[in-house]
């Protein structure tokens, strides 16, 4: 059950690729972890639940909850365990309905599978933001067909940034 | 709106294009890998036989030009970021290089010249076709990255190949050509391999295998001792084949850098990946570089006269084209297929509901057993040519006719997808059973 209270901006993260393919997935978790803001959760997807990676978490002041949506798929959410301060939570307002998605490092077509299911999620004037390693041109045509609204730049040397939101109905 | 020199995106091709070429090319490999057992007696003699240029056309034109023209036309919009510029133009053409590669084969088969010579005329309307699309495509691009330049190398040697290729054609019927004949042959070969293929398989790689490897891209060093050693050695190796001798090793020297730079990128990415597992498409790769040893030092040994006649010209062909670039495009059409197969079939439900991943939609038996088959054919048809047995031949190209079946079912399993793609796909079975220790 998801508690009322956690953040409405989330980051999500996916290591079900990564475990498949036999890697240890705690870095990766720890690198997003690290990467949070004060106003933002952290949403795993696990294919089993990560029972000690929430007493690991638990140590930092992280509080979560998880939800069973098949016996081989979990979605894990983190946050921190008390409220923000003002200047935080001014801070955060502006990524409230922004979800960042990082598909960097994985084979295609994962990171286009990736982004489709979190679009399908994606709630009326939400926005994804994905973190991509290539302008991802098979992509695009999906999108389309969605009618969704997309925009591409590239921040820095190897991080192609798409941003997709709902066009008007 | 879109703005110049800037990707289109949105647009995107059909996959059916992509995969027409790619299924045209795997049954031109799979008639020419039949036709090594027929031609048995053929091989055990001299190349220069009518039969034989058949035979090294469907090889060249029908399997490597037609898979490397599909591929491109997936691989464009993935290494360049460009869209296709002319869908319609691809489908067109490749209806026109079908018609010509069996109308050159054909005449070649029968020694009918002035039949060749009207075929390779389609054949290059064909090729133009592609350039122009592909120039097209390219419009106002200004990032000419390591695999950007390769590409635009492959397309001029593409043009340059073809047309020196219809010169000779021509110059059978009438003949205009200067100089010794066998020597024009060849450097009209090495233009197609050095020229052509090899660009293009440098230039793709650099962006695809990292993908698949989950590894870095080419070092600097890498990417400067090929681009450099293809750009100065394939000219070089061309111009002393026509009649500047000086030339000839200096550009076998270059084009042996380039490749061993080349197989050290590959190396050194496969043993630092991040993908723990090879797939057999990955495996296939791996082992095609390897062949880049022997094919470097047959070249090298053969431009300093160290090694001469028709065993070796022809064990070098078998070696290059053969284990190099064959078994690189069945590693790459392995990867590529199930891709395309998936886009058509199931990204329009990705998201949506379950849908397969690419590992489900092949058949690592088909694959396994093409690769035993297929390396250990090459392998053995080197060798055997190189010796001249016509028994030993057919036996190898026996093993490599069996080894292209196993491959053609693998890419016929994964296609049956396109159809079976419109029921619904059942969920994906448990990955892991436990977490891991944190």
């Amino acid at each position: 059950m998801m508690p009322s209270e956690i953040p409405a901006a989330r980051v999500y993260l996916d290591v079900c690729e990564v475990i498949q393919r036999g890697e240890e997935p705690f870095a990766r978790i720890m690198a997003a972890v690290n990467a949070l803001a004060a106003d933002q959760a952290l949403v795993l997807r696990v294919p089993f639940e990560p029972i000690p990676l929430y007493k690991v978490l638990g140590k930092r002041g992280f509080a979560h909850w998880a939800e069973c949506r098949a016996a081989d798929d979990w979605s894990v959410g983190f946050y921190r365990d008390r409220a923000p301060s003002r200047e935080e939570a001014a801070a955060g307002a502006l990524a409230r309905d922004r979800t960042v998605l990082d598909v960097r490092g994985l084979e295609p077509p994962q990171p286009m599978v990736r982004v489709l299911e979190e679009i399908d999620r994606l709630g009326p004037g939400a926005e994804l933001e994905v973190h991509h390693d290539r302008r991802p041109m098979f992509l695009y045509p999906q999108l389309d067909e969605r009618g969704l609204i997309h925009e591409t730049d590239e921040p820095e040397p190897g991080l192609v940034r798409i941003l997709v939101r709902r066009g008007a109905a | 709106m879109s703005r110049p020199g800037r990707p289109r995106p949105g647009s995107g091709i059909s996959p059916l294009v992509p995969l027409g070429y790619l299924v045209c090319a795997a049954a031109a490999f799979l008639v020419a890998s039949v036709g090594i057992v027929w031609l048995g007696p053929e091989l055990a003699g001299h190349y220069y036989h009518p039969r034989l240029l058949a035979l090294t056309h469907t090889v060249t034109l029908g399997w490597v030009t037609l898979a490397i023209m599909g591929a491109s036309y997936q691989l464009i919009p993935i290494v360049l970021e460009r869209p296709i510029w002319g869908e319609r133009l691809a489908r067109w053409q490749l209806a026109i290089l079908v018609v010509a590669v069996t109308g050159m084969v054909a005449h070649f088969h029968l020694g009918s010249w002035p039949g060749l010579t009207a075929a390779a005329g389609l054949l290059a309307v064909g090729i133009a076709l592609h350039l122009l699309n592909v120039g097209m495509s390219l419009r106002g691009f200004t990032r000419w990255t390591f695999t950007a330049r390769l590409v635009v190398l492959a397309y001029g040697g593409l043009a340059l190949t073809t047309v020196f290729g219809l010169a000779l054609a021509v110059s059978h019927v009438w003949p205009f050509l200067p100089g010794e004949f066998f020597p024009t042959l060849h450097a009209h070969v090495q233009l197609a391999l050095l020229g052509w293929v090899a660009p293009m398989i440098l230039a793709v790689t650099a962006r695809v295998y990292p993908m698949f490897f989950l590894a870095p891209a080419p070092r600097p060093w890498h990417s400067f001792l090929q681009l450099w050693g293809l750009t100065a050695g394939a000219p070089a190796v061309v111009l002393g084949l026509l009649g500047v001798p000086g030339l000839l090793v200096a550009g076998a020297l270059a084009m042996a850098a380039a490749a061993g730079a080349h197989a050290a990128w590959i190396y050194e990415m496969a043993w630092g990946r991040k993908r723990p597992g090879l797939d057999w498409g990955l495996r296939f790769v791996l082992t095609a570089t390897a062949f880049l040893a022997p094919a470097a030092l047959l070249g090298v040994a053969m431009a300093t006269d160290r090694l001469v006649g028709p065993r070796v010209a022809l064990a070098y062909a078998v070696v290059t084209l053969g284990g190099w670039i064959s078994l690189t495009i069945v590693g790459m059409m392995l990867k590529i297929v199930p891709f395309l197969v998936w886009y058509r079939a199931y990204s329009p439900r990705a998201g949506r509901e379950p849908v397969p991943t690419l590992a489900q939609l092949s058949w690592p038996p088909a694959e396994g057993l093409a690769y035993l088959l297929l390396t250990g054919g090459v392998v053995l048809l080197a060798t055997t040519a190189l010796v001249g047995e016509a028994d030993w031949i057919r036996a190898a190209g026996a093993v490599l006719a069996l080894g292209s079946l196993a491959f053609a079912a693998a890419l016929s399993r994964v296609l049956g997808h396109l159809y079976a793609g419109a029921q619904t796909w059942p969920r994906t079975p448990p990955i892991c059973s436990r977490w891991r220790d944190v």
